[in-house]
């Protein structure tokens, strides 16, 4: 499984998900995120314990329409999948990539004035955005000095 | 009948350098950081996936639930507090409650002790144990959740989340009540279980199954009570072995010996007594969420014990100040968990268990007596920011001398107690169908709520109403400029059309009725998940009514049932209406849609600015004695009361309207768009039913204005904010401030609390917490640290109103506090 992230990739991917958070845009960060969850799934088994036995199902999408991007999680793996999946346990619709990741991960972190302003709105059960939130900010956490 | 026998009402003679023991615990207390504490989610998450039995009665579920977590729950000792018990495993504790918002710290998990504000220590062991075995167990369970599912996303509770429209507090608690802990005080928890083992018996034979298992379920929760405190015994035996210290073995052995007696059985002394009901708080924060649990009218029903004690020559007057202090300093003992998001709405909040001292008896008699100064001198010399101790004052029972003590204390403290009515709250509750002797027995809930002391289940906290809310909805046709596009309420007519003010009124109530219907709706969803998940046996055991019905609290077991309402922006709200009418309708200067475009456009440019300039300072302003503002002020008393008054809550009882605001005023304000009074976007809105800050120039206008609107059209209670310049004369001040709390009483005032500081302290404050560290302010019904308040708090405490108490008028803002 290594394999399918060598070093050079997975390095690439932290300095993405890093950027994300001096850039004022962060227009990726969805996608990055995402796709560097997947990869420590797969290559650290401490952080995969985090999905084991957990069966979710996350619909993100912008408020514009532009980015429809869903997670499920299922026998203990993790699929990104482009597009809207059916009956998903939460739906996150974001303004842009700044404001999602500020209510997510931020170190200026800011949940509840992103909710207040509606630069993110959710339908669906909370908790698995508060299980999300600790996987995303568990990663950040293990974000490696590059 | 008052029983003031002590020399000096003051006491002080009794200091903190005389009560060492009370002087250190305060320093332990002070220097604390809060811990969140796991023990309760980790027992009750055990319980329920390994013991719980699906096919028990509800009630009877959770008894075995809280009896297993308290038979497992930690008996600590932290330091050298006289009495015995802790609410959490931590020196000062934030326990976990997943069924309501607990799994709202998940994402913090691995960060919470480390954050800026207020941090809250989690050990890595803890919060893994959170993130792998406990919150999972809860992802579908806790009370939002299940109502969502039960209610297939109802459109109230999608508002709800919203966050901008209102509050539905039973997502995170109920609690908010009085328990009524005389009965158990003379009987012991023994007796009530024993009554209540008889009472199962007798339904079981009459085929009454619910009933019976109510009991039984009151049994298994006090076994539960006794069990904990045997251990708290047992530990404090060990520690008394153990110990090698003469005082440490006998302070143990006294503690074992307490908890050996109490509350199993009658309390004999003081001290048993005050941990009796110590023991009984810590085990219904087993059961219930630490929000508000207030211990009640404890100069009253400790009286008793105090008399015997003092008489019998077992306990002098420094002796009760350090117990009464130890038992203050256990209440402080826990706060609430709060997630980093939270910490806007609410951060530096404490869990506002109120006590209540003084007023009138059940007969109408002063009720003043030796305890209530002991626990003012208590409270004077601790100055913490739990419990959140209120006075109520009768003026025609009670002495001058009781109101100018409590002045003095206020005064010494800067901020508490806060000062209740009883005229006007009794009044109230008679309105509300309580019985004289009853409403007479009335103690303050959490922040500033009204319940008949252990009768009344008040869910006092049930929604909370953005004002403003429904105010921009008249002004934009059913939508707000925060929502955007969405149609959120009624889509009523256009404002810029209307001939009248009268039609204007009318849109407004329509849109607030809406919006009302929408959060008793919500209400109403949760309080049957509540029914169904939520019983409460252990505390229906300690309140009257539930054993004489054979029904739990939440089923309406409690002798009154209701359910309460606050709302924010109140000030804000009612200057914004008189601005239209005068504004618009009466002096022309502005056409609605000219009106609109300013708000619309955060009255943007010269034209706008001179737009905001006259709606600010020349349209009448609720504070003063302007006919416009008091007439619109009393309308929308008369309309939330009666609009409240209408429903009937899920446990037969009525909704009761209330005005206090914890810091939601400034959270809420900070997001909402400019309004017509002249408020620019983003400003804090006034706090509870305070004036908005520098538009009462007056004191006397703007006592008199608020107290106007008192008696039986606000049930639920008010807070009433009053800063006033410090004076060096603190004699003459104090009765000054006497007086004038007379006054605003006589004219019908409900409540009023006090910050004695100046702006220029409060900004030095904000510059310089390290020289503050202990600086204990009002904020809406309840106290909190300066230090500990986010930004925009602690800017709508600068910029408040601040009155020179010797001349009677508003001092002027001073300039570096303008951009506040």
């Amino acid at each position: 499984m290594a394999g399918l992230f060598p070093n050079k990739m997975e390095e690439a991917l932290w300095r993405r998900f890093r950027d994300c958070f001096t850039s004022e845009v962060a227009d990726d960060f969805l996608q990055i995120l995402l796709t560097l969850m997947q990869a420590m799934f797969v290559l650290n088994p401490d952080y995969r314990r985090n999905i084991h036995g957990f069966n979710g199902r996350y619909q993100f999408r912008s408020e514009d329409g532009q980015v429809s991007v869903a997670a499920v999680f299922a026998d203990d793996r993790m699929q990104v999948i482009k597009g809207t999946i059916p009956d998903p346990h939460i739906t996150v619709i974001f303004r842009s990539g700044r404001s999602l990741l500020n209510f997510i991960i931020s170190p200026r972190q800011d949940i509840l004035g992103s909710m207040l302003r509606h630069d993110v709105r959710t339908e669906g059960n909370l908790n698995y955005l508060n299980k999300f939130g600790y996987m995303a900010k568990h990663l950040q956490l293990m974000m490696p000095q590059l | 009948m008052t029983t003031v026998t002590l020399a000096d009402i003051s006491l002080k003679e009794h200091t903190l350098e005389t009560l060492p023991r009370l002087a250190e615990l305060r320093r332990q207390a002070l220097a604390r950081t809060p811990e969140i504490c796991i023990e309760r989610a980790r027992y009750i998450t055990r319980y329920l996936q390994s013991h719980d039995d699906p096919d028990d009665a509800p009630e009877v579920r959770r008894a075995k639930m809280v009896r297993y977590f308290l038979a497992h729950k930690s008996a600590p000792f932290h330091d050298a507090n006289l009495l015995a018990g802790s609410t959490t495993s931590k020196p000062l504790g934030a326990p976990l409650f997943p069924e309501f918002f607990a799994l709202y710290i998940w994402p913090e998990l691995e960060v919470v002790g480390e954050r800026k504000k207020n941090p809250q220590k989690l050990s890595a062991r803890e919060a893994r144990e959170l993130n792998f075995e406990i919150f999972p167990f809860w992802m579908e369970r806790n009370v939002i959740e299940v109502t969502r599912s039960r209610y297939n996303n109802p459109r109230c509770l999608q508002l709800f989340e919203n966050l901008v429209f209102f509050i539905a507090s039973k997502a995170g608690c109920i609690s908010h009540c009085v328990p009524w802990y005389r009965t158990m005080l003379e009987r012991g928890l023994e007796d009530i279980r024993d009554e209540a083992r008889a009472k199962e018996e007798r339904a079981r034979q009459a085929g009454n199954r619910t009933g019976a298992d109510f009991y039984r379920a009151v049994q298994i929760a006090l076994e539960g009570v006794l069990a904990h405190a045997a251990r708290l015994a047992d530990e404090a035996e060990q520690r008394a072995a153990k110990s090698k210290d003469p005082e440490m073995r006998r302070e143990f052995a006294a503690m074992a010996r307490v908890c050996r007696r109490v509350p199993a059985r009658p309390a004999e002394t003081f001290r048993e007594a005050l941990n009796a009901i110590w023991l009984c708080q810590v085990g219904i924060h087993a059961e219930n969420i630490n929000m508000a649990m207030s211990p009640g009218r404890l100069d009253q029903v400790l009286y008793p014990w105090y008399r015997r004690d003092i008489e019998a020559g077992r306990l002098d007057v420094a002796r009760a100040i350090e117990l009464v202090g130890c038992l203050w300093l256990k209440i402080a003992d826990n706060v609430t968990m709060v997630p980093e998001a939270s910490e806007e709405m609410f951060g530096g909040a404490g869990t506002v268990p109120a006590i209540t001292l003084g007023g009138i008896d059940g007969q109408g008699e002063d009720a003043v007596n030796d305890l209530t100064y002991v626990m003012l001198r208590a409270t004077e010399l601790l100055r913490i920011r739990d419990p959140n101790v209120n006075a109520r004052y009768d003026y025609e029972k009670n002495s001058k001398a009781y109101c100018r003590r409590v002045s003095e204390v206020i005064l010494n403290t800067r901020a508490v107690p806060a000062f209740y009515n009883d005229h006007a709250n009794i009044t109230a509750l008679l309105g509300q169908g309580e019985s004289p002797e009853h409403a007479r027995d009335y103690a303050i809930v959490g922040c500033v709520e009204l319940a008949s002391n252990g009768r009344d289940y008040p869910a006092s906290s049930s929604i909370m109403l953005n004002l403003a809310a429904p105010l921009e909805m008249a002004l934009f046709r059913g939508r707000r400029p925060i929502t955007g596009e969405e149609q959120i309420g009624p889509r009523t007519p256009d404002p810029a059309g209307l001939e009248s003010f009268e039609e204007f009124w009318e849109i407004f109530k329509t849109q607030l009725d809406w919006l009302i219907d929408q959060a008793v709706q919500l209400n109403e969803h949760m309080g049957h998940v509540h029914q169904e998940m939520l019983p409460s046996p252990l505390l229906s055991a300690l309140f009257r009514g539930p054993l004489e019905k054979g029904r739990d609290l939440i089923h309406g077991g409690a002798l009154y049932n209701s359910s309460g309402a606050t709302h924010i922006g109140f000030g804000d709200v009612v200057d914004s209406l008189n601005a239209i009418e005068q504004a618009v309708f009466i002096d022309k200067k502005y056409t609605f849609r000219e009106l609109l475009n300013g708000v619309r456009n955060d009255f943007a440019g010269p034209a706008g600015e001179k737009m905001r300039q006259y709606l600010k300072n020349r349209t009448p302003k609720y504070g003063t004695e302007e006919p416009v503002a008091r007439k619109n002020a009393r309308n929308l008393v008369h309309h939330l009361f009666t609009k409240y008054q209408s429903y009937t809550n899920y446990r037969g009882g009525p909704y009761r309207p209330s005005y206090w605001t914890m810091t939601n005023h400034a959270g809420l304000g900070g997001i909402t768009g400019a309004l017509p009074h002249g408020r620019k976007a983003g400003q804090v809105f006034t706090s509870g039913i305070t004036p908005v800050s520098g538009a009462a120039p007056e004191l006397t206008a703007c006592l008199n204005s608020v107290a106007e609107l008192g008696g039986e059209h606000i049930p639920g209670g008010w807070a009433l904010n009053i800063k006033y310049t410090p004076e060096k004369d603190r004699a003459a001040m104090a009765e000054r401030f006497a007086e004038t709390i007379e006054a605003y009483f006589r004219a019908g005032g409900h409540q009023v609390q006090f910050n004695i500081m100046t702006y220029e302290m409060l900004l030095d404050a904000k510059k310089h917490p390290e020289k503050y560290l202990e600086l204990l302010v009002r904020v809406s019904g309840y106290s909190a640290y300066f230090k500990d308040l986010n930004k925009m708090m602690q800017d709508e405490l600068i910029t408040r109103t601040q009155y020179d108490l010797e001349g009677g008028g508003a001092v002027p803002l001073p300039p570096e506090a303008q951009g506040e």
